[in-house]
């Protein structure tokens, strides 16, 4: 009989101990082989990935659309979707244009600037089967582009009630006149009436366009169209009369350091006790709610100076898009698709809208719990006596602003506020320059 | 036929021309692979920009048109180009000044304290590693009206009226932006500074303190003559720092209040890249190239001429 000599034995224990390990292993990746072969067949098909890019500057609304990636993902292991958004929501173009200038535009992206991106072939129209998810989409150039991820909120008044208890306010004001006897009072009581986040200058747009819709907008949707026409003037009385307002109301109730306080840092002033109201929308109440879940605070629009209320709130070319790459792959616009679906689904949107107190913007019925706060803002919407309208910057087509507009018209009014300046000769400048912006854009 | 001298001469010349001519090859051999990357990463880049500026390009469609010298007609036309142009010479001028004349004073107190020489010399130096935009955030933070450290220290004594809002008030925020980038840019010259003082004979001092010169008379006619050559490489590096400046910019003001901050580099990225009109911006980046370009010839023509050779 041989013995296996303590040397050899050793060994022999070794290449035993091995071709078990590996037959383990074998048998290991054959039954994960079987699994995700299974899963596989399950799902229909084999791995497929896309890219996915959006504003991710709201902390909430981050949070919201990463959950529902990851439930998308567990319940699609076959689709892989890589979040590549890395950005803040003041500088969400620039990403954007960076991203594409290295090669990584998202295949499937949050699109604002839509014509723009279309007119470069960068997007493709929302798959045809797709349009029936919403009610009546925005088109651009005759198609629909976008799916979008929820409508356009109203903007107003986000009051503290204590202040305006305080204040001795006990009703809220329903013509523009009564509005600034209102800050009168608050500003008597020792508070500053408003906090403005002026640094950032899409803020600043917040103000400026309620008054432009009061004045312009709510009178002449087509106002952008004509003045690059040549047809209107920013020096005609009525926008003259609507930056007078705006710089009066600057220039007297809102707080001091109004041009070097971030968007971000509004809420913390507000829920503080520095300032008693804030301009802005329901994407606000989540973000005050964190910062002082006990501070009491209520939502209004201000009305125009006949009593009439006009808000942002017409739906715009802004949402989910597939990019022009991603639809050259059969598979990938599949997956898009079916992500978009997914995203849709009253359950899972519900819980992205509850984030960011969003309206909703599909054909189905999305319910969630909303604040009192929220309770006025959809009675605004669902009031057939407000007017619905939009930012200068947020009309399309014929009534497409040059894109280096808004920047420079928000920064010259906080450069005519900061200096005092005369309303007139600043409407002639700003004109001045639209013409010549428009022109330099037609070459 | 030459003489064996003579042509030995001959033999021995074009022996030391051919070891020249190894030695050039080689030498080219070491630096083509940097010339390569250099040639692709910035000498095309530039000349593609170069084209570009006479473009209506806007960064992002295929649709590249040709538009002449329109780009450089708005520049030189544009209100908002001359002040940009306006506020990038008094940042620099100011930018040049302060950091030059603190980072002597630096370098002095550093050359001649005699304790804690390299206390000083570290902290002096520390706020050169920040990158711009930690800075620009961390004074945003100290400066702002309602939180910062300033204001909040003003509120607490008393004189919460006095409160300033520094990068919001279109007569501050330039000054708060100078100021900081000083406070982070001078101990960068001052190791140069530094560097130049430690290269000053001392006999010349000595016999200069004999001869009953003062401290200052010593300062006015022997270190700052012999310091010449620091100078020149430290208003030179300055100049085209401040030129260029964009960090604290984007961070602390975003060009405002207003346009009170905006510099050429601002509008560059702010239009150029920001707002869809890349030709434009790229039209205005190369002005931009030639402004510094002219800017440093004569700056360093004036100032070597200035420098001491001992």
């Amino acid at each position: 009989m041989h013995m296996i000599k303590p040397k050899a034995k050793g060994w022999f224990a070794v290449t035993l101990a091995a071709s078990m390990l590996l037959g383990a292993c074998g048998s290991g990746s054959g039954d994960a082989q079987t699994k995700s072969g299974a899963a596989s067949s399950d799902e229909g098909g084999e791995k497929v990935s896309f890219t996915l890019g959006y504003a991710s500057g709201d902390p909430a609304a981050r949070k919201a659309i990463s959950d529902t990636v990851q439930r998308f993902m567990d319940e699609h292991p076959n689709i892989e979707i890589k979040d590549i958004s890395d950005n803040s929501a003041s500088s969400y173009l620039d990403w954007l244009k960076t991203k594409d200038a290295v090669g990584e535009f998202p295949n499937l992206v949050e699109m604002r600037d839509t014509e723009v991106f279309a007119d470069a072939g960068k997007i493709v129209e929302l798959p045809s089967d797709l349009l029936e998810l919403f009610d009546s989409p925005p088109e651009v150039e005759g198609k629909v582009w976008n799916a979008p991820l929820a409508l356009n909120v109203p903007q107003g008044i986000i009051y503290s009630k204590e202040a305006y208890a305080d204040a001795g306010i006990a009703e809220l004001p329903k013509t523009y006149d009564e509005f600034l006897a209102v800050q009168e009072k608050l500003k008597a009581s020792g508070l500053s009436p408003l906090v403005v986040g002026g640094k950032d200058i899409f803020h600043m747009g917040f103000w400026v366009n309620k008054f432009l819709i009061d004045d312009v907008y709510a009178q002449d949707p087509d106002w952008n169209s004509k003045k690059t026409a040549q047809e209107v003037s920013f020096a005609d009385d009525n926008v003259v009369q609507a930056m007078t307002d705006f710089k009066f109301l600057f220039r007297n109730y809102v707080d001091k350091g109004w041009l070097s306080t971030p968007d971000n840092q509004t809420a913390s002033i507000l829920v503080s006790g520095k300032a008693a109201q804030l301009f802005s929308g329901t994407w606000m109440f989540s973000q005050i709610e964190e910062a002082d879940p006990s501070f009491e605070y209520g939502f209004y629009a201000v009305p125009d100076r006949e009593g009439h209320v006009n808000v942002i709130g017409l739906p715009s070319p802004a949402g989910w898009t597939l990019s022009a790459e991603a639809a050259k792959d059969p598979a990938k616009t599949e997956a898009i698709k079916s992500f978009i679906r997914y995203f849709f689904e009253p359950e899972q949107y519900s819980l992205y809208l509850a984030s960011l107190n969003g309206i909703p913007s599909t054909k189905e019925k999305v319910e969630y719990e909303a604040s009192p706060a929220m309770q006025s803002a959809l009675d605004l919407m669902n009031d057939s006596d407000v007017t619905k309208s939009l930012a200068i910057n947020n009309w399309w087509g014929e009534n497409l602003i040059p894109p280096q507009f808004r920047n420079w018209f928000y920064k010259k009014l906080q450069e005519m506020v900061a200096s005092d300046g005369d309303v007139t000769d600043y409407m002639k400048q700003i004109d001045t320059e639209y013409d010549a912006q428009v022109k330099a854009n037609s070459m | 036929m030459g003489t064996p001298a003579s042509t030995a001469g001959l033999r021995v010349k074009s022996k030391s021309r051919r070891k020249r001519s190894n030695a050039n090859s080689f030498a080219l051999l070491f630096i083509l692979p940097s010339l390569i990357l250099y040639t692709l990463f910035v000498i095309v880049p530039t000349l593609g920009s170069v084209y570009l500026s006479f473009t209506s390009w806007d960064g992002i469609s295929e649709d590249v048109r040709f538009i002449g010298l329109a780009n450089f007609a708005e520049i030189f036309q544009s209100p908002r180009v001359h002040n940009a142009l306006k506020n990038t010479l008094v940042l620099t001028i100011s930018l040049v000044l302060l950091e030059n004349i603190a980072a002597i004073a630096m370098a002095l107190m550093v050359d001649r304290v005699r304790w804690f020489k390299n206390l000083f010399r570290s902290l002096f130096y520390f706020p050169t590693l920040l990158s711009g935009v930690v800075m620009g955030f961390v004074w945003a933070m100290i400066l702002n009206y309602n939180f910062g450290v300033f204001n909040q220290i003003l509120n607490a004594v008393g004189f919460g009226s006095w409160a300033i809002d520094w990068l919001g008030n279109p007569d501050y925020a330039m000054i708060s932006i100078i100021l900081s980038t000083v406070w982070k840019g001078a101990g960068y010259y001052m190791i140069i500074y530094l560097a130049g003082l430690q290269g000053i004979p001392t006999e010349l001092s000595e016999a200069a303190s004999i001869d009953g010169a003062s401290g200052w008379q010593q300062f006015r006619f022997i270190t700052f003559p012999l310091l010449a050559g620091s100078l020149t490489v430290c208003m030179v590096l300055s100049t085209i720092s401040a030129l260029k400046i964009f960090d604290q910019i984007a961070v602390m003001t975003d060009g405002g209040p207003g346009f009170a901050t905006e510099t050429l580099t601002y509008i560059i990225y702010k239009v150029g890249f920001g707002e869809l009109r890349q030709g434009f911006g790229t039209a205005l980046a190369l002005v931009l190239f030639v402004l510094i370009l002219i800017v440093t010839v004569i700056q360093v023509q004036i100032l070597r001429k200035r420098e001491v050779q001992y």
